[in-house]
């Protein structure tokens, strides 16, 4: 079989080595890493599950993603690694993965993980996967090796190996005896750097330090969800404190050491205390505003386009992140590799009630109610859903506020009628890039409830394209596309305020609180 | 007496089966169900559905309710749609926590309303009258949450006395348990101790005004026995009363509390089950929180004979 394609540790390797080299020039005196300790974390919410495959929730991710490893991850910057993967190889017609597993990786139970497991593990998720349809490409998964599996692809698919890294809801490796079981049935087994101790719903989750954890030694250190992992603590805990003043007040009398998340002015007031570290975690979602183009008025792209010119982005992102915000068109971040540059930006933040009552009369208008769909779970949602409406009266249009909480939204908006515009901050999507924002607005669950037929085929040469040049390329299509139908507006970027106690070392801010490589300095 | 009790935990079965019956109504009418926490927020309508069907909650209410209530005959709750345990297990497991908050609360809430209460009418009229009710208006007036939060801010994060929150059981460690349970019992107790010091302080008035402590004075009796032995055991009947209900409230307080302060109790359970929608424990969470109240009021109207045997011959 001829290898047209590669992904290799010895690349990264290499990468690492120079990057490494070009740190050490500017470095910080080293300081000395200490073991031992309890690390207390606290999230608001409780884990709904933490059986990592079957649950997209980012309070799961939070704890999941130090106790399990998938094959593939996410680097820092964003591309697939090898995690409990050596390397794929791929053939030329781009429909077989060859993937030789790392040697000598344990998982929690003490046996040593072999192809057999992972083949179970990936058959479970095409079962039971929270996001099956990232492993939906794949007609079959064999083993062809202790240490080796191949996976053959119905089609070839470029994409493939980002959406199989896909950290949303991770295809972690389990042991094949666990793999056998119903969701949420499995023991809590995985081959990260710490291990399950105990979970006491609404009270914390325990785990502790796995010492026969394999570190991936071809990193130097920590690379995004992959790289070499050390667990310095002795254990973490990670506490479900929902009420934020009593999670601050925890922080500060040094009864925990990392909030996940606390609200912004608090981090302000907090800035000024030498005992806490404030992280500005940014950028982490979009808020945008999604339209129900099945029910009028909202089924009027010229309606639609009327609504994009009134906004005043500025004012609704100022209040509803309570000041933590970025402001950009794009539908990638500013920077990243599919970022798209000026397409579409003399849509974006133009805030210009005239115009925007000429194309309501162009939309022939008559003062139908308009009803924003929103919910009081997530504070943001429900303070965007308000600006907006209230700048869409300014305009003329019936705006009507329907505010419900997540469950109630969630229902609602899956149907065809009663509601026009909803509110949703998409975190994981953008962060994935381009194919995972785009498949959540195309096909049968598109989010405005009508796919957008020129929408659906771009999203379809995006995924086939074979090269990173030729999926940039699409993807500027893709955002002409998107700022030409109005389906659904980028209102703008927010961010995560967390904090954690100074004599915390080694934290650096991610998509999840990556308890390893940080350790407690002892004072 | 054995009639008696026979009667009340008879006449609880209608109350108990209200409670589910509208429980049950209030699901049927709430919007959203457990499909989207389960299939996650951007699943198809096809995923969704084949989750309906295997739990069932595609078949009519009638038929759900009439599965629900049979179960319930051989003493089965169901089984949580989310927290992979049975709901009898998952309320039992919390119940302790609640139970001793809303209990320490409670004596709390008595003993320090009794002694409010007693100061200001044995010093009707004085500074101390003043202050004790003062302090009673406040408790009456401050929201638990907000009381909550001052407690935890003065006492766990100025002074460093208590924890913020968590729980520790008392198998663990009866120091610990004391701690994590003082200053949300404290938070909890407030506005029922208020309710208690206003009641205590006009019952001892109007009993302090009788013929029968006239004449136990007249007869040289000291003061303290006066008001201990004739006056507060006569003063303490109304109170008694309104302690059946006063459980309830603290029971539906606990809810508040047990957010602020984390404690992991039926409360924060049963307010979880509604957000995510997981319907048995929200059935089953509240059909035992209803039993515990009823239970307690039974245990009220006996408390309450004892201490006027003119209402237990009554019965």
């Amino acid at each position: 079989m001829a290898k047209t394609s590669s992904l290799k540790r010895a690349g990264y390797l290499c990468t690492g080595l120079v990057a490494a080299a070009l740190m050490g020039l500017a470095a910080a005196p080293v300081q000395a890493q200490t073991a031992g300790g309890d690390l207390v974390v606290v999230q608001s919410s409780n884990p709904p599950s933490l059986d990592a495959m079957v649950t997209s929730s980012q309070a799961s991710r939070n704890i999941t993603m130090n106790i399990y490893e998938p094959l593939f991850g996410f680097s820092e910057d964003i591309r697939p690694i090898p995690i409990l993967a050596e390397s794929v190889e791929i053939s030329e017609d781009g429909t077989s993965y060859r993937i030789p597993l790392r040697e000598g990786v344990k998982f929690h139970n003490g046996d040593e993980m072999t192809a057999e497991d992972v083949k179970a593990s990936l058959e479970r998720y095409q079962e039971h996967g929270a996001t099956q349809s990232m492993l939906e490409p794949i007609a079959s998964i064999e083993v062809t090796g202790p240490l080796e599996v191949t996976l053959t692809l119905k089609e070839p698919t470029p994409t493939f190996l980002e959406a199989f890294a896909s950290p949303r809801a991770p295809a972690v490796i389990i042991p094949e005896e666990e793999a056998a079981k119903a969701p949420n049935e499995i023991s809590f087994i995985g081959t990260g750097p710490y291990k399950f101790v105990e979970y006491v719903p609404d009270s914390h989750v325990k785990l502790e330090r796995f010492d026969e954890y394999s570190a991936d030694t071809d990193h130097e250190g920590i690379d995004g969800f992959g790289g070499k992992k050390t667990a310095y603590l002795d254990t973490v805990t990670f506490r479900v404190i929902p009420e934020p003043g009593a999670a601050v007040a925890a922080l500060e009398t040094g009864e925990v050491h990392l909030l996940e998340q606390l609200p912004v002015p608090t981090a302000r007031r907090l800035a000024s205390n030498d005992d806490i570290e404030i992280y500005e975690n940014m950028p982490w979602a979009f808020m945008t505003f999604i339209f129900n183009m099945k029910e009028a008025p909202s089924d009027n792209p010229k309606f639609r386009e009327a609504v994009q010119i009134a906004l005043n982005n500025e004012e609704i992102m100022a209040i509803a992140t309570e000041g933590l915000f970025n402001l950009y068109h794009g539908w990638m971040y500013e920077g990243s590799t599919y970022d798209a540059g000026d397409v579409g930006k003399e849509y974006y933040n133009v805030a210009d009630t005239e115009r925007a009552k000429a194309l309501l009369e162009e939309a022939g208008y008559n003062n139908e109610e308009f009803s924003i769909l929103t919910d009081s779970t997530i504070p943001e949602h429900g303070k965007a859903g308000v600006v907006i409406g209230e700048q869409l009266k300014a305009i003329g249009i019936n705006a009507v506020i329907n505010q419900v909480d997540w469950p109630t939204a969630l229902k609602i908006r899956l149907q065809d009628e009663g509601w026009n515009g909803w509110t949703l901050m998409m975190g994981i999507e953008p962060y994935l890039g381009p194919a995972a924002l785009i498949s959540a607005l195309t096909g049968e669950a598109a989010h405005f409830r009508d796919s957008d037929e020129e929408l659906d085929a771009l999203y379809q040469e995006l995924i086939s394209t074979d090269s990173e040049e030729g999926r940039k390329a699409v993807f500027e299509k893709i955002q002409k596309r998107m700022y030409e139908f109005f389906g659904i507006i980028k209102v703008g970027e927010t961010g995560l305020m967390q904090a954690s106690r100074a004599n915390v070392e080694g934290f650096k801010p991610f998509r999840f609180p990556r308890v390893y490589d940080v350790w407690l300095e002892q004072n | 007496m054995i009639s008696f009790l026979v009667r009340r935990l008879l006449s609880a079965i209608p109350v108990l089966i209200v409670v589910s019956l509208v429980s049950f109504i209030i699901i049927a009418i709430v919007p959203g169900d457990v499909t989207a926490e389960l299939a996650g927020s951007d699943s198809t309508e096809a995923q969704r559905a084949e989750i309906r069907e295997r739990l069932g909650l595609d078949r009519p209410m009638i038929e759900q309710a009439v599965r629900w209530y049979g179960r319930l005959l051989s003493g089965d709750l169901g089984q949580s749609y989310l927290l992979n345990m049975s709901v009898t297990d998952a309320v039992l497991e919390r119940l302790p926590v609640t139970l001793s908050l809303a209990g320490i609360a409670l004596v709390l809430a008595i003993v320090l309303g009794v002694l409010l209460g007693i100061v200001s009418a044995i010093r009707h009229d004085s500074w101390l009258d003043q202050g004790s009710m003062s302090l009673a208006l406040f408790g009456l007036s401050v929201p638990d949450f907000w009381f909550a939060l001052i407690l935890i801010s003065v006492f766990s994060v100025g002074l460093g006395w208590f924890p913020t929150g968590g729980y520790v059981p008392l198998s663990e460690s009866l120091f610990g348990w004391a701690r994590s349970m003082t200053l949300p019992a404290l938070a909890l107790a407030i506005t029922q101790m208020g309710v208690v010091a206003r009641m205590t302080r006009s019952s001892m008035l109007e009993v302090m005004s009788q013929d029968y402590i006239r004449t136990a004075r007249a007869k040289g009796m000291r003061s303290h026995t006066i008001i201990f032995k004739h006056a507060l055991r006569n003063a303490l009947v109304p109170i008694v009363t309104v302690v059946g209900v006063m459980t309830g409230v603290l029971l539906g307080g606990a809810v508040v509390i047990e957010q602020v302060f984390s404690l992991p109790g039926v409360g924060r359970l049963i307010i979880g089950a509604i957000q995510r929608r997981d319907y048995p424990i929200i059935q089953g969470g509240l059909l035992i929180t209803a039993a515990t109240f009823v239970f307690v009021n039974i245990l009220v109207d006996l408390a309450y004979g004892w201490l006027d045997p003119r209402v237990r011959d009554d019965r």
